[in-house]
């Protein structure tokens, strides 16, 4: 259990520096070149291969070329490929977040970067791709952290707008696409907000009653749109219409945000009446109603485990347990962290869900396979397969465990270095210089 | 108790000018013909419970200028005496309320100096007001008070409205329109564990500025006594600084007259025994609810507990009709015990040996009886119920001498009832007053007659004090509500953003139906705008409601009618 | 466990708590692996708890028949859980409307029946140091929380051996709320030092005029006139006497470092910064002069002046011998310090012992009750936490927390609802979810009205 500490800190201390400075100690001019992504053909050999759909290769290797996955195996031939000395270590999928703000918001409390939330209740064309900032200093800190996509959501009224699932590497929002979108919609809430909302229980029965109505009335209104447009009307300018035809149309699904119980179970009956291809998101309260859930067959993203009960009342480990019984109960369930800048704790959202029933297989499956399956990309993502994106982790351990460290990470064929800000002030100060005293 | 002293100078005062006035009444007419023939009655052969738990026995009562001249089955009938067919009624010592702002109207708010800074404003504007005397801001006439009689009060400790000290209590009768009916002024401090004089933006905002500033203000008023005695027995001091908080705060460091502290639950009223403990003054908890589990220590410390006559909804029973929840069970049932709890408070503390009083603050006069009903059937006793209402009321307020019991030598404060209080059906049929007598109809069927679905004749117009909470502490302002034609206009004034005064707002689409009035306004601020929306039920001059912010929450905002508008 | 809490309540009812001594307990743990902090690791010890103390660690240990044995063979026993910046189970956090408000006490407004208390032990947490807000540059003074919810009676949790603590804050928070919020100084970091040098300035003449006066009683015959009493600078003076440790609220290494000047001038050396994101710049000066830093496992990013934080930070000052701690400063995190702990092992890769000792004894030291709790020793207080796998393991989940030996949290025992009151009117319960408290984060700018102050009383 002890770490040789101070050695192994220095070990690691010298690995990141060597990371850094040693491909460009040669032509360098400046002190502490950049270090850029890299693409090209690898081979990572040596390692134990958590495939997640093929089960576990011990001694086993992995060709990356292409930005595929070329071959993987026990016996796999290098040709002129880099070669990576794994062994030791572990090799995971790259972990997928079901839900966030990364790229939208660079520092939270200031208004002059915030861009996730649009005025207007109504705003579905609002386009997340289009705000996702590639130079955000929180893309190379979570990264980093094995979590190599992530889908990026805007919030705010009932259709805040269209989310984009993006790899964490690139240099346009183009490059960072990973090729999936969804329509965000907040479901109306029966749910008292907090202990400060003082609404009776009759008032927010009613405001949920209306809120309610208003859905049905925009709903209405976009499937008139979509049936006359695909009549070949000349309709008017109408771009929020133009949007949800689209789902109406099935183009793009609806990311439908639901947490009280009642509210899910309305939104099930809701999304069934409107025949529409949906995901639930949020979810918090999914426990109470999961047979239900399951029973619609609606996949659902949830998270962040590590939050509070959603009621005082309920169990201390109601948000921990949470994706576990609605996995039991037969629901694909993906996670979240539901962050920004600390995107970063994707996979200890999902240890807690695993130690708390859900179990470490299905959780790590939650965080990449079935997230590819929900957005529709597991023919590139998710899992460790040939022929899909090289997007995946090198560990020296579990990933979801915090004393683990992640020694490499790819996406899209592009082996990203393993820096950032956080690791660059850690290099500057652990040992300053001058010290307490100016010498 | 332990105000003694000024109650009987006052009273002495009160004894004189009612002497005095009636000889000089008698050199007036009077054209309205509104004074009465004669203050001689006798209530003939009615069943007197003279104190609580004493047998009804059937006799009569004679009463002579407000005072009860003398009580028996044979006495003399004087020519001047007026007779009440006491017949198949009961008499009862009227109800004694310890503690009401009934009648009450709120200073206006100070006026924010240009130069304000919240960290240190001046005591008013702070809500520190100890020398403010109710009786400035009292109206007899007001409609509340005349509701109050009709349910069987006669004598109320009336407490000034404001901020976290509002000022001193006075004791007063529910008596004739042509009386005083003071009984006695400065009877109590009335202080608060919350600041709602002027809102958050200054200090002290919240429970912990406002303990603080209470042992301040305190512990400043004894050094200052101090200074003041040492002034005026030696010589080469320097001058005290007259300071009109800490002097009006002597009668309570000297242990004359005791603070009223406001509460809410028992987290509350320990805050306010913490705060006895540590400075000494006599204490009494006024509206004590969720407080079972403070009993031994109210006992122990022999401290004044007031409890409340307001409760909760019951919300299982409701949330089982409507089907507002998805919780069923376990969780529902400790809903439905906590409701029960909240009936059997009094119980507990009669279980227990502690004697207590009610307040009526906080709850409208509707709901007095039914409150009272559901406490008596949750295992309250009807005797300590009334003795709660009148003898314990009595001596807490240190009036036992002439109020609280039926006899002879007792101020006339008498109510009949034509059957026992609490038997179902029983109505007040008169309500004698500092020997005024005021009489009601007595309905054949007893019903409740407001369940009307109209705004009724009620005019929403005139200026409504209000006051909303927000998690840290409170705000206020003035609604001011003009009729328009057929609709109605306004404005909302409230804290400013930039912490120095008030702002004012229009009130947009106000809407009135049912009783429920609901408007919004808009707040600027850093510039942003942000829409409030309010709602909530008129009672009367009564609003309660929510304030309610974009996304971030609804809070409860309560607001009265100013009572002087009331009356015009 | 919630119906042995209600009994006993029951059979003290007639006496009352305030007079009553808080409850302690006994207990045999056999066969745990003993996580001491202090004294390595234990494998297959006992550990007997006699009267709310550790009496005996050692193998097998015997107990009298009445003492309830706990078999822990395979499971992780662990210090309680110390979590030296909290806001759980208080009725109030910010008196914002003064620059300083040293004189305000987070004693008055403790609510006992917080259900935020029952979840902390359920994460292994018995202690909380309960804060006033970073409004003000200097708040008001904290109070040191054991948990040992049950009890109606707020004094029950106060642990009366701690120390006297205070609240000071730097940086946005004071100069938004005053400066920008209400006009007043200090809108700026210089403000906050000039205001912080001003409070100690006075409360040094307001302790002269005081000693003078009472010098002056001493004579006989004297009649001297007594000075206005003033608890905001009594309380001043007494923090220049040393009598009251500083938990400063800071983010930026200038202001950090400019406080520690500050102090140095005034002869304070009973100083701990909390959250310190950028403590690891000037971790020299934290390790020579302060009783340390008490930091977040990885928060930044959520204000401007935590943007150029790194979550190395603690490991950083762990290396440079700086007391270091891991707080939660939240209702949610202080429910799984043990993992926010472990995070310097992800960052920094302390050793088990270093990073368990972020939430043991390091806290312990900056609260200043080290000598009483914090590691598993002979004579400490038994707060005890029982895991079923090593606690810096993500799969660890607590079993039974312990404080003074009574069980106050049990994993297998315990009913799903535990909250101690209960709303008759309210059936339909508030709904939390972390969708909120990212609104709130982000709401800065709402901040700036009452209504926004008074929603947020307090942000991080």
């Amino acid at each position: 259990m002890q770490f040789p500490n101070i050695e192994n800190m220095k070990k690691i201390l010298s690995f990141i520096l060597s990371l850094v400075l040693l491909p460009f100690l040669g032509f360098a001019q400046y002190d502490g070149e950049f270090v850029k992504p890299k693409n090209g053909r690898f081979l990572l050999q040596n390692a134990t291969i958590v495939t997640v759909t093929n089960g576990t290769i011990q001694n086993g290797s992995i060709l990356l070329a292409n930005g595929k996955i070329q071959a993987l195996g026990q016996q796999v031939d290098a040709g002129d490929a880099e070669v990576i000395d794994c062994t030791g270590l572990f090799i995971y999928p790259g972990l997928i977040d079901g839900g966030s703000r990364l790229g939208l918001v660079e520092v939270g409390s200031l208004a002059e970067t915030q861009d996730y939330a649009e005025i207007g209740q109504v705003t579905p064309n609002m386009e997340a791709l289009v705000a996702v900032n590639p130079n955000s200093v929180a893309i190379p800190v979570t990264r980093v952290s094995g979590v190599t996509t992530t889908l990026t959501m805007p919030s705010g009224g009932l259709f805040p707008g269209t989310a984009a699932l993006i790899n964490l590497n690139g240099y346009t929002p183009d490059q960072m696409y990973a090729g999936f979108k969804g329509v965000v919609m907040n479901f109306p809430s029966s749910a008292r907000r907090s202990t400060w909302d003082r609404r009776s229980d009759d008032d927010i029965k009613k405001e949920f009653e209306k809120a309610q109505e208003t859905l049905n009335e925009i709903w209405e209104k976009a499937t008139t749109y979509h049936r006359l447009k695909t009549a070949g009307a000349a309709l008017e300018y109408y771009p929020e219409m133009e949007h949800l035809s689209k789902v109406v149309a099935g183009e793009l699904p609806l990311l439908v945000e639901v947490n009280a119980a009642t509210d899910i179970l309305k939104a099930i009956e809701w999304i069934a009446s409107k025949e529409v291809k949906a995901i639930l998101t949020g979810v918090a309260e999914g426990w109470r109603v999961a047979e239900q859930i399951a029973a619609a067959k609606l996949p659902v993203v949830t998270g962040p485990m590590l939050s509070i009960p959603t009621r005082q009342s309920d169990r201390y480990d109601a948000a921990y347990t949470n994706p576990g019984k609605m996995a039991k109960a037969g629901v694909k369930v993906a996670i979240r962290a539901n962050d920004a800048e600390n995107t970063r704790n994707l996979p200890f959202n999902a240890g807690f869900a695993a130690a708390y029933g859900m179990g470490k297989e299905e959780a790590l499956k939650a965080v990449t396979i079935y997230p590819a399956e929900i957005f529709g990309v597991a023919d590139r993502l998710g899992s460790l397969e040939v022929g899909k994106d090289a997007t995946l982790l090198v560990s020296t351990g579990d990933p979801f465990e915090t004393r683990t460290q992640i020694r490499h990470v790819f996406i899209d064929g592009y082996r990203v270095p393993m820096s950032n800000r956080h690791i660059k002030l850690y290099q500057e100060f652990l040992e300053r210089s001058p010290g307490l005293e100016k010498n | 108790m332990i105000f003694q002293s000024q109650t009987i100078k006052n009273l002495g005062l009160m004894l004189l000018g009612i002497f005095l006035s009636v000889s000089g009444l008698h050199s007036q007419s009077d054209p309205t013909a509104q004074k009465r023939v004669s203050g001689t009655y006798v209530i003939q052969n009615v069943n007197l419970v003279a104190s609580p738990g004493s047998n009804a026995t059937q006799t009569s009562i004679l009463i002579k200028d407000g005072l009860i001249q003398e009580v028996g089955r044979n006495l003399r009938v004087p020519a001047e005496a007026q007779i009440i067919a006491g017949d198949s009624l009961y008499a009862y010592h009227a109800f004694i309320d310890v503690f009401t702002t009934a009648g009450v109207s709120r200073p206006a708010d100070l006026e924010r100096p240009s130069d304000f800074n919240p960290s240190k404003p001046s005591d008013e504007i702070a809500g520190i007001t100890p020398w403010r005397q109710v009786l400035d801001y009292y109206d007899a006439k007001n409609n509340s008070v005349t509701e109050w009689r009709k349910l069987g009060f006669t004598i109320a400790q009336v407490a000034p409205e404001g901020g976290m000290i509002p000022g001193k209590t006075a004791l007063v009768t529910y008596g004739g329109p042509n009386s005083s009916n003071v009984i006695g002024r400065q009877n109590a401090l009335h202080a608060k564990l919350r600041n709602s004089g002027g809102g958050r933006s200054l200090y002290p905002g919240t429970t912990l500025g406002v303990m603080a500033k209470f042992r301040d203000v305190y512990k400043n008023a004894e050094l200052s006594a101090k200074h003041d005695r040492t002034f005026a027995s030696a010589a080469g001091i320097n001058r005290p600084e007259r300071n009109k908080t800490y002097e009006a705060l002597y009668p309570v460091i000297d242990k004359q007259i005791p603070v009223l502290f406001e509460v809410t639950n028992d987290l509350d009223a320990r805050r306010a025994m913490m705060l006895q403990k540590e400075l000494g003054f006599s204490l009494g908890l006024i509206g004590l609810q969720e407080s079972d589990n403070l009993i031994a220590d109210i006992k122990r410390t022999n401290t004044m507990a007031v409890l409340s006559l307001k409760l909760p909804e019951n919300g299982a029973s409701k949330a089982k009709k409507d089907a507002l929840t998805d919780e069923g069970g376990e969780k529902l049932k400790r809903v439905e015990e906590a409701y029960q709890k909240a009936l059997g408070q009094a119980a507990s503390f009669e279980k227990e040996g502690v004697p207590f009083a009610f307040t009526s603050a906080g709850i409208r006069p509707s709901d007095f009886n039914k409150n009272l009903d559901l406490m008596v059937k949750a295992g309250l006793s009807e005797k300590a119920a009334l003795a709660a209402l009148t003898t314990n009321a009595a001596s807490m307020l240190g009036i036992s001498r002439f109020a609280g019991t039926v006899e002879k030598g007792k101020l006339a404060n008498i109510m009949l009832t034509t059957g026992p209080l609490f038997a179902e059906n029983t109505q007040i049929k008169h309500v004698i007053a500092d020997g005024y007598v005021f009489n009601y109809e007595v309905k054949t069927a007893k019903k409740e007659s407001n369940g009307n679905n109209s705004n009724g004749s009620a005019d929403l117009s005139g200026s409504w004090e209000y006051i909303s909470e927000t998690p840290a502490g409170s705000g206020s302002g003035v609604m001011e509500i003009k009729r328009d034609g057929s609709s109605y206009a306004g404005t909302i004034t409230y804290d400013s953003p930039t912490g120095a005064g008030k702002d004012t707002a229009d009130m947009r689409n106000i809407s009135w139906n049912n009783n429920e009035l609901k408007f919004t306004f808009s707040v600027s601020a850093g510039g942003m705008n942000l829409d409030v929306n309010v709602s909530g039920l008129v009672d009367g001059s009564n609003y309660s409601g929510n304030l309610s912010i974009a996304d971030f929450g609804s809070f409860p905002l309560t607001a009265t009618k100013k009572p002087n508008q009331l009356n015009q | 466990m919630k119906k042995i809490l209600q009994a006993f309540l029951i059979s003290l009812l007639p006496m009352s708590w305030s007079v009553a001594q808080t409850p302690t307990g006994s207990v045999l743990i056999k066969n745990a692996h003993v996580l001491t902090v202090t004294n390595g690791d234990l494998e297959g010890t006992d550990v007997l708890v006699e009267n709310g103390i550790i009496r005996r660690i050692g193998k097998n240990l015997s107990a009298p028949a009445s003492v309830e044995v706990i078999e822990a063979n395979g499971m992780y026993l662990m210090p309680g859980i110390i979590d030296a910046h909290s806001h759980v189970a208080l009725d109030a956090v910010n008196e914002a409307t003064a620059p300083i408000t040293s004189e305000v006490k987070m004693a008055d407004v403790v609510n006992p029946y917080d259900i935020g208390l029952y979840r902390a032990l359920a994460g292994g947490v018995t202690i909380s140091h309960a804060m006033h807000g970073s409004a003000n540059a200097i708040g008001g003074q904290n109070i040191t929380l054991k948990h040992r919810y049950g009890s109606g009676n707020p004094e029950d949790l106060f642990m009366k051996e701690a120390p006297r603590t205070i609240k000071f804050a730097l940086g946005e928070n004071p100069t938004r709320v005053h400066g920008r919020g209400n006009g007043i100084q200090p809108r700026t970091r210089m403000g906050v030092d000039a205001v912080i040098r001003n409070g100690f300035n006075e409360a040094i003449q307001y302790k002269k005029a005081w000693e003078a006066y009472n010098n002056a009683l001493k004579v006989r015959g004297a009649t001297p006139v007594p000075p206005k009493y003033d608890e905001r600078l009594e309380t001043l003076a007494d923090i220049l006497d040393g009598k009251i440790i500083i938990h400063c609220h800071s983010y930026r290494a200038d202001e950090i470092y400019g406080l520690i000047n500050t102090c140095r001038e005034f002869g304070i050396t009973n100083i701990v910064f909390s959250h310190v994101n950028e403590g690891f710049k000037v971790a020299p000066e934290l390790a020579e002069y302060t009783m340390g830093a008490s930091v977040f496992a990885d928060w930044w990013a959520y204000k401007f002046e935590v943007y150029y934080s790194t979550a190395y930070n603690a490991a950083i000052l762990t290396r440079n011998n700086v007391i270091t701690s891991i707080n939660s400063d939240s209702g949610e995190l202080i429910r799984h310090l043990y993992h926010e702990a472990g995070k310097a092992q992800r960052y920094g890769e302390l050793n088990d012992q270093e990073t368990l000792a972020l939430i043991t004894i390091n806290p312990a030291k900056q609260l200043g009750i080290a000598d009483k709790v914090g590691s598993i020793e002979v004579g400490k207080q038994a707060d005890l936490v029982l895991f079923n796998e090593h606690p810096l393991s993500i799969y660890a989940i607590p079993q039974m927390t312990f404080v003074d030996g009574v069980k106050y949290f049990d994993i297998n025992a315990d009913d799903n609802d535990m909250r101690l009151r209960v709303s008759a009117s309210e059936v339909v319960e508030p709904i939390f979810l972390k969708e909120h408290e990212h609104r709130c984060m982000h709401g800065v700018d709402f901040f700036f009205t009452n209504f926004g102050r008074s929603l947020f009383n307090h942000s991080h």
